[in-house]
């Protein structure tokens, strides 16, 4: 990590270095404007920048005269910071390669052969830590999910931190008691991109088939029975802050679904042409939130095929699709596209539910990738 | 012109004999730069020093030449105390501000390396680290390196994209495993949003990247095939004279794939050939040969590093009923307590990374394969 100046430069530096006066005593300065913030040392002696200059000298011979510690409460000898060392108008100066961080002191040391070691600190101001972040909403939205639900989607307002996730959020039976192990636990969590919404998966393997009961641990939920998603305050934002209050969405379990969806059963509200009136589309069941907004699309057929312009919004607890046009409705057909992969609340895709069972035999159809469903503006 | 083409074309073809193939092929395509990451999580080592990282944020591979081609001499033992306190050093940070993602042994010069996130937000840094022989960690610098990139595809791009649509895309391919074998790099992955699991074999040096391959096993904890749970880690291993791949789930079925039947867009069915146990997530899994015979070795959340004999994976019978708590391979727990991640360091040690528990140091240390 030590970046070479060129010989030719570090010669010339070397012998400014020389003509300096020597009597100033060595000192250390964290520079704090510079961002990240860096060090330099000045009253180094001719003699030692001589030698740190041109020839080629070991790695270690920087950091064994300027080092800047993040300092760790354990016994164990750590390395120094990485980052880069230069010379400049005889001063010694590192930049470290990374900003510093709240609740750590760096220590910057110079150690100047036959002459005590000098220390200079760095630390930045302690946070508030008054937290700010909270769960927004919870998906599904319902409060009756069947007994084969699959996913969650936990909202927040502000970008969260990573690891530790699990351990913070819990399922919970109408008389408090911690569910055992319910999600299938990923190191990596499943998070969005901008790590506002956590995916949580029900553990397939603890989702009840048919009527055969789970051995040894038991399915997550159960007809009839009520539960809660707890996620703790505990919960750690982006900034290293729990949330403002711990959040908690209870819900009723009905009957397993193990029907697929079918686009060719839902009802459309055609609007008049000319208009920009909304279109609206009813499912007849709660679906998946991210799939139903991604991946169902209105296409005018007249003309050949295009993708209209527009906003899509789900309502009434993900039951109902609507959708704004850009431009207004024109007469004629139109359709809408709906990829196969769309699934409801159980992860039952359309043509095909979510796991077969060995001793249902349901038939598998051949993959449609995607399903139209016509309609007419008038 | 004519009639000089045969000339010519046995002239290159006189040329092309006298280049060693492998020489040409790995690294020769690859443009050099500062590649891009948004993530380091899963490692993987390929021949000639080549390096694979899963950028599991941009759904991405990226191969580096590592340029860590000198063998190593004789077989030094790692041992690295309190690693996450010397990496959260070098870093400038605390050890609760980093995440240890991967680890991965460079089967030439034996020397570990590991993915490493500073910051635990979406802003967090991602670096990788070597070990020396010292037991410190140092960054490897990607400022200039010889590297090559392949994204893997993302379905919600592929649909036509909808003009003016405001809604950004969230969805994101999870990656949980990867590694390289005879010139194809093997990819694990789950998504964010519908619940489907993939394995995908790009060929490396990187072309095109297909849509995966939906693998579908039967769980005999769970009586039921389990069309869409994501394999958790795999390895792979020859039986006989075709490469498999062994994949490990959670709850804690190992099953059997054909690296062949991994075609684009197919729909597989494994082979579910042992059931290690409940309530339990497999970590990392390898394959090590000891007097002769070969071995398997996987680290376990709960239920500790367990050996498995490879040979009975040969004629071992299909699991397809409903078992209790494990059926199949045997298998026999070793007493290896808080193995995060495992690899090979050589013939005959293991590169374990431990934790101590609860707010304790993690270690990295060299165990004797058993």
């Amino acid at each position: 990590m030590i970046a070479w100046a060129r010989p030719a430069v570090c010669a010339a530096l070397a012998g400014i270095a020389a003509a300096l006066p020597a009597a100033e005593a060595p000192a250390l300065h964290w520079l704090r404007s510079a961002a990240p913030p860096v060090v330099e040392a000045v009253g180094v002696p001719a003699e030692t920048l001589r030698r740190l200059g041109p020839a080629p000298v070991d790695d270690a011979v920087w950091p064994s005269i300027l080092a800047v510690y993040a300092e760790q409460a354990g016994e164990t000898a750590t390395p120094p910071m990485a980052g880069t060392w230069s010379m400049a108008s005889g001063r010694l100066r590192f930049e470290p390669r990374f900003p510093p961080v709240r609740g750590v002191r760096y220590r910057a040391e110079l150690r100047l052969p036959g002459a005590a070691p000098v220390l200079a600190f760095f630390t930045l101001p302690a946070d508030t830590m008054t937290p700010t972040t909270a769960v927004e909403r919870v998906f599904p939205s319902a409060a009756m999910l069947p007994e084969n639900q699959l996913k969650f989607y936990v909202q927040f307002s502000a970008p969260m931190s990573r690891g530790g996730t699990y351990g913070q959020v819990q399922i919970r039976d109408a008389a408090g008691r911690v569910i055992e192990l319910p999600f299938l636990e990923l190191d990596e969590e499943l998070w969005d991109p901008s790590m506002t919404r956590l995916t949580l998966l029900i553990d397939p393997g603890r989702i009840k088939r048919g009527v055969k009961p789970l051995e040894d641990i038991g399915p997550v939920f159960e007809e009839g029975n009520s539960y809660s998603l707890v996620v703790g305050a505990d919960c750690r934002d982006a900034e290293g802050r729990p949330l403002r209050a711990a959040f908690e969405k209870t819900f009723r379990i009905a009957a397993a679904d193990r029907t697929p969806p079918d686009p060719l059963r839902w009802t459309i509200s055609a609007p008049a042409a000319g208009t920009r009136t909304t279109l609206a589309v009813e499912f007849g069941e709660p679906l998946e939130q991210a799939l139903a907004l991604r991946l169902i699309r209105v296409v005018g057929l007249k003309g050949g095929r295009r993708a209209l312009a527009g906003e899509a919004t789900l309502t009434h607890e993900e039951r109902g699709w609507r959708f704004s046009p850009e431009q207004p409705w024109t007469r004629g057909r139109h359709a809408l596209e709906i990829e196969t992969t769309i699934e409801d609340l159980a992860g039952n895709n359309v043509g095909k539910p979510f796991d077969v069972d060995l001793f249902e035999k349901v038939d598998r159809r051949d993959e449609v990738r995607r399903v139209t469903v016509e309609f007419e503006v008038k | 012109m004519k009639k000089f083409l045969p000339l010519i074309s046995l002239g290159a073809l006189a040329l092309a004999l006298l280049v060693p193939s492998a020489r040409a092929g790995l690294t020769s395509d690859m443009k050099e730069g500062k590649p891009a990451f948004r993530a380091m999580s899963q490692l993987a080592f390929g021949p000639e020093g080549v390096l694979f990282i899963a950028d599991t944020r941009a759904a991405a591979i990226i191969a580096i030449a590592t340029g860590d081609t000198q063998p190593a001499s004789g077989s030094a033992p790692i041992k690295a105390e309190a690693i996450d306190q010397k990496i959260a050093a070098l870093l400038g940070t605390k050890p609760d501000q980093i995440i240890i993602e991967d680890l991965a042994v460079n089967p030439i010069s034996r020397r570990a390396y590991l993915a490493v996130s500073r910051g635990k937000g979406p802003d967090a840094t991602p670096v990788l680290v070597r070990v020396n022989a010292a037991g410190q960690p140092e960054i490897v610098a990607l400022d200039r390196v010889r590297f090559a990139r392949a994204d893997l595809p993302n379905p919600a791009a592929d649909t036509a994209p909808e003009p003016g649509k405001k809604q950004q895309n969230r969805r994101l391919e999870a990656i949980t495993d990867i590694a390289y074998i005879d010139g194809k790099v093997l990819v694990a992955g789950l998504s964010n949003e519908e619940f489907a699991s993939t394995l995908r074999a790009i060929p490396f040096p990187f072309k095109a990247v297909d849509r995966g391959t939906a693998v579908e096993i039967y769980h005999g904890a769970h009586g039921a095939f389990e069309t869409r749970a994501p394999v958790r880690t795999f390895v792979p291993y020859k039986v006989g004279q075709e490469q498999q791949i062994l994949a490990a789930y959670t709850c804690t079925p190992l099953v059997q794939f054909a690296l062949d039947d991994l075609k684009p867009g197919a729909k597989i069915r494994g082979k579910t050939i042992a059931e290690f146990g409940n309530r339990n997530r497999p970590l990392d899994i390898v394959v090590y040969q000891k007097d002769g015979k070969d071995f398997l070795l996987m680290a376990n959340s709960a239920r500790g590093v367990i050996k498995v004999a490879a040979d009975q994976i040969t004629g071992a019978a299909p699991i397809m009923t409903k078992v209790g708590d494990t059926e199949g391979l045997k298998f026999e727990k070793l007493d290896w307590a808080g193995v995060n991640r495992l690899a090979l360091l050589d013939a005959r040690h293991a590169l374990v990374l431990r934790s101590g528990g609860a707010g304790q140091a993690s270690m990295l240390e060299t165990l004797a394969l058993p």
